[in-house]
């Protein structure tokens, strides 16, 4: 045991609640450093990870660490290393934002007061706002400001950018890259699926308390097929034996189909037939999962 | 309209378990009452003499309202239920309202309502009839169990009388209720809001004594809804006026409502308080710090409570100068009080000051439950404050502010009866209060297991139980075999200091049970999954 330990290790980590299982033996090692994406739809299980994770339940089954500390039975010393936002921003809504990040920064034990003020200029957000009226994007930034400025070794984020707008979201995820030259690891729960390949290093996919993919963003990549419509001058051709191309529906002049992989196969033979119009559309994580794990 | 109609049910399906609880409980303790009466007295030479050993004293007046009437069934059960059920259903209406108007508020469910194809002032109104048809409930429910008891020829209760004794029974939920509709507008938070509510009702309860210390006051008994209900004296003299004056006063409230629910902006109040502020940094440093800093306004609302109450009472207390008809212990109540009358005057008035200490008890409770159910907790424990030291802190605090409230009861209570000249010592008093704490810890001891095992409901419970005490040892003789009821009593075991001598075993195993409930829900609150809001 001379290597130090994993920011995040599980074994068989399992939560049911009466008949639920929201988690299902879950085997996960996130090495000091990484930015890792935690993917899933609604109800998949990532706010019970981090839940376990910071020692709110108690696992049914299995074990977690947090830089070696069991988080449910030695809380304190696991949350020393750990920052938490979650995707709902309940704070005290007759503290101010600056007083807010002044407790979080007392409870945490750590703050980088020049970073702090840094992050409140470029999230925009008002220090001495009640919380009461804050908007809840930007209750959010109270929580995303004081996980930051506190360059916790762990940021446990769960979907932390739901209330925020494009331009906060790009500064979020100028945050996340500044960590991880910071050496911080992250874990970054979403279903938004380009807010994580554009932060992270690897990535699991969830899906009923199961892991179903884990891996390099890359590989996963390959597994995303693209819906492409083309709106062509004359006959569609036959697009059939055209590499990595799939589900063609074809209507007048009017081709569905899915791709995987290099678009450029597709393109060649629909640009000899002269393509009027056409719009391609990353399908949504979700659809995803349901065309990868349905049952055949 | 069909969205108010879903507002209303919505909100319908909030109040109806209190509804009825209190619809249940107030037709119990009537129906026990007049039937335990109609069996100890028999006979009207019986009844007489009972009026007459206490009949048109003003102190019994002051504290537990009409009791010139006791000579028979009706006039007794009126009597005997006032005070109690009157002030359960104001404190239970004024919170029920707050819970579903600015609850619902605070907790962003009524900007979701009024995202739907409808406008605040509509959706305040389809609220308010959700609490009226509560009230119809707790009126139904009273009305109905009377009159059964009243069926049997002993007790002799007829249905009309039932039913304007029900109707009085309701005037205090009814009024409250709405007045709990207006501050829902005012404050800004729950809390200010029930706050406010719970204010009036205490204002409303000591003008309702003031009435009732003597005939220059009387006029007085017009002022107060508490006032109205005892100007009814079902069964006695039937006098249907002081419904009228209630009726237009939940109307005008509850018009005031809507009106202001129509011009103030959601999540706001009337009374607001500016949005920015400078940091202050007092009680940032830990998470018992920020309970001391975000509880210490209600705090300081309950000792001012307390204090008023305790003042209040102790200068009543002047009009104690005779010496009580030895006839009287043991008859009336089950506080068999020894001593001259003045003690048995504030030994009575330690209960009200039991109460308080109690309800005190039940607001931290629900504090602490709020901050776990609105996901708040989640952040103050996400450091190094683990939580047993949570849990125990927020326990602390309570059991502090219980014992102060208590022995500022006993202190205000002696400087209120010094001032007019009454003959009691410092000592004596500030040691009665004090002796009221161990009870009130008790409260919170059950507050803090409901807090470990169900934190969304344990203030509830807590009110529950403050309400269920007062009225345990009524429900528990109505049947024999029942009495045991009365021990789960708060207040059963408690000496009605300085009336009652205090013993000091049980004084401790009172403490004792409170301490093991604490530890017990502490240990059981490390062990459970927090509610991650
Ligand atoms: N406290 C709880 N009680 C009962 N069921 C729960 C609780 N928390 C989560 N669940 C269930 O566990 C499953 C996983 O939920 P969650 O971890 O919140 O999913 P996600 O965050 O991925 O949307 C869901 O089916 C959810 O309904
Ligand atoms: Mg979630």
């Amino acid at each position: 045991m001379s290597a130090a330990p994993a920011a995040i290790r599980t074994e068989g980590l399992t939560k049911r609640f009466g008949r639920t299982t929201a988690l299902d033996g879950l085997d996960l090692e996130i090495a000091p450093g990484e930015v890792f994406g935690y993917l899933g739809p609604n109800g998949a299980g990532k706010s019970t990870t981090i839940a376990l994770l910071l020692g709110l339940i108690r696992p049914t089954a299995g074990t977690a660490s947090i830089f070696g500390a069991d988080p449910w039975r030695e809380a304190t010393t696991a949350h020393r290393h750990v920052a938490y936002v979650p995707s709902e921003a309940n704070l005290w809504p007759g503290l101010t934002a600056a007083e807010t990040l002044r407790f979080l920064a007392n409870v945490h034990g750590t703050v980088d007061e020049a970073y702090r003020d840094e992050l409140l200029e470029r999230f925009d957000l008002d220090p001495d706002k009640k919380v009461r009226a804050l908007s809840h994007g930007n209750r959010q930034k109270v929580l995303l400001v004081a996980a930051f400025a506190s360059r916790a070794d762990l940021l446990l984020l769960d979907e932390p950018t739901t209330g925020l707008d494009p331009l906060k979201e790009q500064v979020f995820q100028a945050c996340v890259a500044e960590a991880h030259e910071q050496g911080q690891t992250v874990l970054l729960s979403s279903h938004v699926l380009s807010q994580v390949e554009a932060t992270c290093d690897r990535v699991a996919m969830l899906r009923a308390g199961r892991i179903i993919e884990i891996g390099h963003l890359d590989v996963l990549r390959g597994l995303v097929a693209v819906q492409v419509r083309a709106v062509l001058d004359g006959a569609v051709p036959d697009l059939a034996g055209v590499p990595g191309v799939g589900n063609v529906v074809v209507q007048g002049s009017t081709v569905d189909c899915e791709v995987s992989g290099s678009m450029q196969p597709l393109l060649a033979v629909l640009a000899d037939a002269g393509v009027h119009h056409l719009t391609t559309r990353e399908p949504s994580l979700e659809e995803l999962f349901v065309r990868h794990y349905e049952e055949p | 309209m069909t969205t108010e109609l879903a507002i209303a049910r919505r909100a319908f399906r909030q109040l109806r378990v209190g509804a009825v609880v209190c619809a249940v409980a107030f037709g119990l303790t009537v129906a026990s009452s007049a039937t335990t009466y109609a069996s100890s007295f028999p006979t009207p030479a019986s009844r007489q003499q009972l009026a007459a050993s206490v009949g048109g004293d003003v102190g019994f007046a002051v504290l537990f309202g009409p009791v010139d009437r006791i000579d028979t069934v009706g006039g007794y059960a009126a009597y005997k239920s006032f005070v109690f059920l009157t002030s359960i259903g104001a404190v239970w209406a004024a919170l029920a309202a707050t819970r579903v108007l600015r609850g619902e508020e605070d907790a962003g469910r009524w900007q979701l309502v009024l995202a739907g194809r409808t406008r605040a002032a509509r959706a305040t109104v389809a609220t308010t009839a959700a609490l009226g048809l509560a009230v119809a409930i707790v009126f139904a429910g009273t009305a109905v169990l009377t009159a059964l008891a009243g069926r049997d020829p002993k007790v002799g209760l007829g249905v009309g009388g039932s039913l304007l004794y029900a109707a009085s029974l309701a005037v205090a939920p009814a009024v409250f209720g709405a007045v709990g509709a207006v501050t829902s507008q005012l404050g800004r938070s729950r809390r200010v809001a029930s706050a406010l509510a719970l204010g009036v009702v205490g204002a409303s309860f000591v003008v309702r004594m003031v009435a009732d210390a003597g005939p220059s006051t009387r006029w007085l008994l017009w002022a107060t809804p508490f006032g109205w209900t005892e100007r009814i004296r079902p069964f006695t003299e039937d006098d249907p006026r002081p419904l009228v004056v209630a009726a237009l006063a939940v109307a005008a409230l509850v018009a005031a409502a809507a009106v202001l629910a129509g011009r103030r902006d959601v999540g706001d109040g009337t009374f607001s308080s500016a949005d920015a502020a400078p940091p202050r940094t007092a009680g940032l440093g830990s998470p018992f710090g920020l309970a001391v800093r975000l509880e210490r306004a209600s705090i300081l609302g309950w000792f001012a409570g307390v204090a008023a109450t305790g003042l209040i009472l102790g200068s009543l207390s002047e009009i104690t100068t005779h010496p009580a008809p030895a006839s009287m212990s043991g008859m009336l109540d089950r506080f068999a009080l020894q001593g001259a009358f003045l003690d048995q005057f504030l030994g009575i008035s330690f209960l009200f000051l039991a109460s308080l200490a109690a309800l005190l008890a039940a607001s931290q409770v629900g504090a602490a439950g709020e901050e776990e159910e609105s996901g708040r907790l989640v952040h103050a424990l996400g450091g190094t404050t683990g939580r047993t030291a949570w849990f125990a802190g927020r326990l602390a605090l309570a059991a502090v502010a219980v014992v102060a409230a208590s022995v500022l009861g006993g202190g205000a209570t002696w400087v209120g009866a010094r001032a007019r000249g009454v003959p009691v010592g410092a000592g004596e008093l500030l040691g009665a209060g004090l002796n009221v704490a161990p009870s009130a810890l008790v409260a919170l001891g059950v507050g803090a297991l409901s807090l470990a095992l169900a934190p969304a409901v344990a203030g509830r419970v807590v009110y529950a139980l403050v309400a269920w005490s007062l009225i345990a040892d009524v429900v528990g003789a109505l049947v024999s075999g029942t009495g045991w009821l009365a021990q789960l009593s708060l207040f059963h075991h408690m000496a009605l200091a300085p009336a009652q001598g205090v013993d000091p075993v049980t004084l401790v195993a009172t403490l004792a049970v409170a301490g093991g409930l604490a530890a017990v829900a502490t240990a059981a609150f490390a062990r459970r999954d927090l509610d991650a809001g």
